[in-house]
């Protein structure tokens, strides 16, 4: 393990709206709500967390942007913002709120999720420890979010001390089921799914290494990593925004109707890592889970992998603890909990038991 | 008088001509759409298609990006179609995310870049536009 390098574990804030005025339906514009925020506007949010867009891509259902440090997504009244490194993310939260309440949207849940940093001392404040992170999401929060719960979920795994760390705030089911009615899944029939994987294999991780004299764009770099990897394959109907960094690196966001996925690779030997995330409807088949942490665990070939899924609905998370033992991860323990408004949020820790050759 | 007012009409012209060059021009209706083809066609211009929405965030920060690059090569003809507006174009070339862009050469497709690609667009623009006959 390096001593310092590249974190590539995310942080992860999911913040959910509804309008001010007419809480019930949207009427003429507000139907866009979050995507009417100017650029300048979201450029304002993002450099208070310290990091650019790069890439970006939009389809009837939402805007994705990739970002040069992971992700953000925009539905009308729903963003997600992921970033790694050592990005300030919960910065994010004061401007946000301001520019949506200029658009007349007001936040009913807050859903701030992270698994446990490779190097946890080159952290910025609050994200020093998840104490202080709580007090600034608290702090940031407004009052009628007053059904808070925060939570460490074990990993269970012996000889380590990998956590998986929630927060959510949220106004109470009456608020948020009225932001159900909307063009995309309702909130309380879909499920996130995220996937953090260390000790990837090298010879995957290699492929996320651009070549010495490749005079390509970034864009292109980052289509022939999809390409060589096969990551197209995930999810064949999601059309792709991909990004390669210089001199290893990759990102991508996958767009599928109201479907998002997202990839992120730090390739580096020491400190490897690899995210994956998406999210579904509670009436998707388990198998269609299954086959995507498959494929997922065969493009990465990871020795550490967690799942942790956020659904109100069971049949999500029982779905997942012996599904990778034919792609060669055993699960070691799980953990789960249930938390205001999002259901149950369940934790899941993978390792190799064998390296498949 | 009738000679003066030819000169004045040829005059016009030739200025509307001379302002749509190193501009993004909108397209409006399907009539236009299909008459800046044409003139691109007849021309034998490299011609650039921007599909937008109003409400896509992506093509916001794409905007400002191609109308430097159009500035910067008046010889390639830059349009703009709002895909709410022209739905049948739209559909015809089949454009599911936003921003698209395609590239034409005398009416057939050379080139689809999908998303906010700055690097991209123009690297594929330089391209394009290198490849045509000195006549153009």
């Amino acid at each position: 393990m390096a001593v310092s390098g590249f974190e590539g574990f995310e942080k992860r804030l999911e913040l959910r709206f509804r309008s001010f005025h007419d809480p019930e339906h949207f009427v003429g514009d507000l139907h866009m709500g979050l995507r009417l925020l100017p650029i300048e506007s979201l450029e304002e949010i993002l450099r208070a967390v310290h990091c650019t867009i790069v890439s970006s891509m939009g389809n009837r259902f939402f805007d994705s942007y990739v970002l040069s440090e992971s992700s953000l997504f925009v539905y009308p009244t729903k963003i997600v913002i992921k970033t790694c490194g050592t990005t300030r993310l919960l910065k994010a939260i004061a401007p946000l709120l301001r520019h949506a309440g200029g658009l007349g949207l007001e936040l009913v849940v807050c859903r701030y999720t992270r698994g446990s940093f490779i190097f946890p001392k080159s952290q910025p404040f609050p994200h020093t420890s998840f104490n202080d992170e709580v007090a600034c999401l608290e702090e940031s929060l407004p009052l009628h979010l007053h059904d808070r719960k925060a939570s460490i979920m074990p990993s269970g795994l012996p000889n380590s001390n990998y956590l998986w760390h929630v927060f959510v705030a949220s106004a109470g089911d009456r608020y948020s089921s009225l932001c159900s009615r909307e063009i995309m899944l309702p909130d309380d029939e879909s499920f996130t799914i995220e996937v953090c994987m260390t000790n990837l294999d090298p010879v995957s991780a290699r492929k996320f290494y651009r070549l010495p004299d490749d005079w390509k764009t970034r864009e292109s770099a980052g289509k022939e990593m999809t390409d060589a990897t096969r990551i197209q394959d995930i999810n064949p109907n999601a059309l792709i925004c991909d990004f390669a960094f210089h001199p290893c690196g990759y990102s991508m966001n996958g767009l599928d109707n109201d479907r998002y996925s997202t990839i992120h690779v730090t390739p580096e030997d020491g400190f490897s890592y690899a995210s994956y995330e998406w999210n579904g409807s509670t009436y998707d088949g388990k198998e269609d889970i299954i086959r995507t942490l498959t494929k997922v665990t065969r493009v990465f070939r990871p020795g550490n992998m967690s799942v942790s899924t956020t659904s109100t609905s069971p049949h999500v998370w029982r779905a997942i603890a012996n599904a990778l033992e034919p792609v060669g991860l055993k699960c070691r323990s799980y953990s789960m909990d249930e938390f205001p408004t999002v259901g149950v949020v369940a934790f899941h820790a993978f390792t190799a038991c064998r390296r498949n050759g | 008088m009738e000679w003066a007012g030819r000169w004045d009409v040829r005059r016009k012209r030739k200025r509307k001509k001379m302002a749509e060059e190193g501009q993004v021009i909108g397209c409006h209706s399907v009539e236009s759409w299909k008459e800046q083809i044409q003139k691109g066609t007849d021309l034998k211009k490299l011609v650039v298609v921007d599909f937008t929405a109003s409400w896509c965030g992506p093509c916001r920060v794409m905007a400002p990006i191609l109308a430097d690059i159009a500035k910067k090569m008046p010889h390639v003809m830059f349009l703009k179609v709002d895909v709410d507006e022209l739905e049948t174009v739209a559909k015809e070339w089949e454009v599911e995310a936003m921003p698209t862009f395609i590239f034409l050469k005398e009416g057939k497709l050379v080139e689809k870049i999908v998303g906010a690609k700055k690097d991209d667009l123009h690297a594929k623009v330089v391209e394009h536009a290198a490849a045509l006959p000195a006549s153009a």
